[in-house]
């Protein structure tokens, strides 16, 4: 398919029926082989499809990458109270546009994974916690859960196999905080979606008081074809500490922005290049934000040597995250980017933790007033010591995310804050 | 942004052509709209649409809505659960979501007036006061912020002769800024109502205006 765009160095798994309407459909989806994953994971048992998942080595799609296969382990046995399974699709840190891709182009794909995480941690209710602004992915996936209620795949005894599983669509508000755990519980709750104190953790109290596991939607589409082939066959792809392949959003200044699956360990510079079309204009590269919004950013430099993957991200100082790429050229502004995103945490804090609610504001303001051409040298201190104290004073991490940009970006483009200070003008914007 | 090798991507028409309409865009692929009772329980709580025409009169919870509303219960271990649904449920029916639809959300679900309120506040979807007939929420986020998107809500600015957040005279537009709306490769994106334009530039934005108006309040 030509959807938008295209790469020879793609493996598409999860993305393989990207621009295909018909994909939507409960019939053409069955006939392509779907739904098999599911019966597999019946006949092998719950223990089995745990490891198994654990054997291919995935690890969770959202940004924190921690293994999916134990993070199912941690689920008690025999708790004799309801478990809950919750899909993570309120998808909303800046530069990320996966799992809408996921959800509008292959809903049963997700469906399936779903039920199969319901069923290797023992859930008898799945809820999909869809982001808010998604109205056309909310009624696709809406339709398609119906339609997997009428064809038997979800509700009493599916495929005569005597389980028993419920699946709820649940729209979200509008809110970033709901994309954190312990927040989007809360939220699907009926309350504020502010985060939760951890411990205890989900497996222990989650979604309405009971043990719950919370995966992203890129997570659990990878599941159904983690089972479907096996926990080797997905071990081919990537690299030994992170197996697999993800989907990586590419956005900013490029000249073929969008979604591409490649395997872990990709270099960063060839995705720029070879995948992406190269640099908007023949611009020069200035900078790139590798894993959405909160990760810290990189130059020219570091993007030369940093390969895509949890392990190559930190090696070069910043994280994987959530795999959104966003690629600045030689005419950005990082003041006004990195305001821009810092105005973005100011906004969507939760008001929970004094240093994330002042903090996030008071580091917008004196971003503008730099912006603005009337900072001080002192200011870029202030700045520096203030986001210090926003690390790990706080219930999530929203907070740090705050301080990742602000800092990195005043450590490798500290010129551009000062030549705004001094001349009172902006640099880079041409 | 031109040469995209693909027409209709999905809601919006890459392509620039904004006059189709949403059915046109989806494609006859797309299953069918969703009728007023939610259909199947399980997907009840989500809103089919978020309407043009805004009535701030309508009765609240009654016929085929009751019937959704009391499909949504059904889904939930507790009543309260059922908050955020019945919240976006009164506002699809009278486009905002005012106190006096708060209160009785509080009544049906048996929460005080002032928990409702709290919540409500605290998500950006939710209107709070009404709004234009055609809600325009311009992504400024990063990735759309780099391609430009503060002239394309200046443009915005600029046709509806409105400030920022406010509705214009005719009651037609509202236009406000909105936080990253997960369409970053394809900015600028604006979500008008429940649709999503993509890959819009300034000099589109009339081209969107004038075809939201001559749909009128549908």
């Amino acid at each position: 398919m030509a959807y938008p765009y295209v790469s020879d160095h793609e493996v598409q798994i999860v993305s393989k029926h990207f621009g295909d309407p018909q994909q939507r459909r409960v019939d053409t989806y069955v006939e392509r082989g779907g739904y098999q994953a599911l019966k597999k994971a019946f006949d092998m048992g719950p223990e089995q499809v745990i490891d198994m998942v654990k054997s291919s080595g995935l690890r969770g799609r959202g940004g924190a990458g921690f293994p999916t296969g134990v993070k199912w382990s941690f689920m008690p046995k025999e708790s004799g109270k309801p478990h809950y399974l919750l899909c993570n699709a309120d998808e909303s840190e800046p530069g990320t546009f996966k799992d809408r891709e996921l959800i509008r182009w292959d809903p049963h794909q997700l469906i399936e994974g779903c039920l199969i995480g319901a069923y290797a941690i023992g859930a008898q209710h799945v809820y999909i916690y869809c982001r808010g602004e998604f109205f056309e992915v909310n009624q696709i996936l809406a339709r398609a859960v119906e339609d997997a209620y009428a064809k038997g795949y979800i509700g009493k005894d599916i495929m005569g196999s005597g389980n028993d599983l419920e699946l709820t669509v649940h729209q979200g508000a509008g809110a970033y905080i709901c994309g954190e755990e312990t927040g989007l519980m809360n939220s699907l709750e009926g309350r504020r979606g502010q985060p939760r104190v951890k411990p205890p953790f989900p497996a222990a109290v989650g979604a309405f008081g009971m043990p719950s596991t919370i995966n992203n939607v890129e997570t659990l589409c990878a599941v159904t074809h983690i089972v479907d082939n096996g926990g080797e066959w997905y071990r081919q792809y990537g690299t030994e500490k992170s197996p697999g392949t993800k989907l990586f959003c590419v956005s900013g200044h490029v000249n073929k922005p969008g979604n591409y699956e490649l395997p872990l360990g990709f270099p960063l510079s060839q995705m720029i290049e070879e995948v992406c079309g190269g640099m908007r204009d023949g611009n020069a590269l200035k900078a790139v934000i590798p894993g959405g919004s909160s990760v810290p950013i990189i130059n020219a430099e570091e993007v030369a040597r940093c390969n895509l993957d949890y392990e190559g991200c930190v090696e070069v100082g910043t994280m994987l995250g959530c795999a959104s790429v966003i690629v600045m050229d030689e005419t950005t502004d990082i003041v006004k980017a990195v305001r821009r995103m810092v105005d973005f945490y100011a906004h969507e804090s939760c008001g929970q933790c004094t240093p994330c609610r002042e903090g996030s504001a008071w580091t917008a303001k004196i971003l503008r007033r730099i912006e603005d051409g009337r900072g001080t040298e002192e200011d870029l201190d202030t700045l520096m010591q203030m986001t210090q104290q926003m690390v790990g004073t706080t219930i999530c991490v929203l907070s740090d995310s705050v301080a990742a940009p602000v800092q990195s970006s005043i450590e490798k483009f500290r010129d551009e804050y000062l030549a705004l200070i001094r001349r009172g003008e902006r640099v880079g914007a041409a | 942004m031109s040469d995209i090798p693909f027409k209709n991507p999905g809601w919006a028409g890459n392509t620039g052509e904004f006059d189709l309409t949403e059915e046109q865009v989806r494609g006859d692929d797309f299953v069918g709209d969703r009728p007023k009772h939610g259909g199947h329980a399980s997907g009840a709580g989500t809103l089919p649409y978020m309407l043009a025409d805004k009535h701030p009169e309508a009765a609240l919870f009654e016929g085929e809505y009751q019937e959704r509303f009391e499909k949504i219960l059904t889904r939930y271990p507790t009543k309260q659960a059922a908050l955020l649904p019945a919240l976006g449920l009164a506002q699809e029916i009278r486009g905002h979501v005012s106190p006096e639809s708060m209160d009785r959300v509080a009544e049906l679900l048996d929460l005080s007036p002032a928990y409702v309120r709290g919540v409500t506040t605290f998500y950006t979807m939710y209107n709070k006061r009404p709004v234009g007939d055609h809600l325009v929420q311009v992504c400024t986020n990063i990735s759309c912020n780099l391609a430009g998107a503060d002239e394309v809500v200046d443009a915005f600015l600029r046709y509806t002769d409105t400030e920022l957040g406010e509705t214009s005279e005719d009651g037609k537009f509202t236009v406000i800024e909105a936080e990253c709306l997960a369409a970053c490769g394809f900015p600028t994106c604006v979500q008008i109502n429940s649709r999503y334009f993509e890959n819009v530039t300034p000099d589109q934005v009339p081209q969107i205006c004038e075809h939201l108006k001559s749909q009128g309040g549908e």
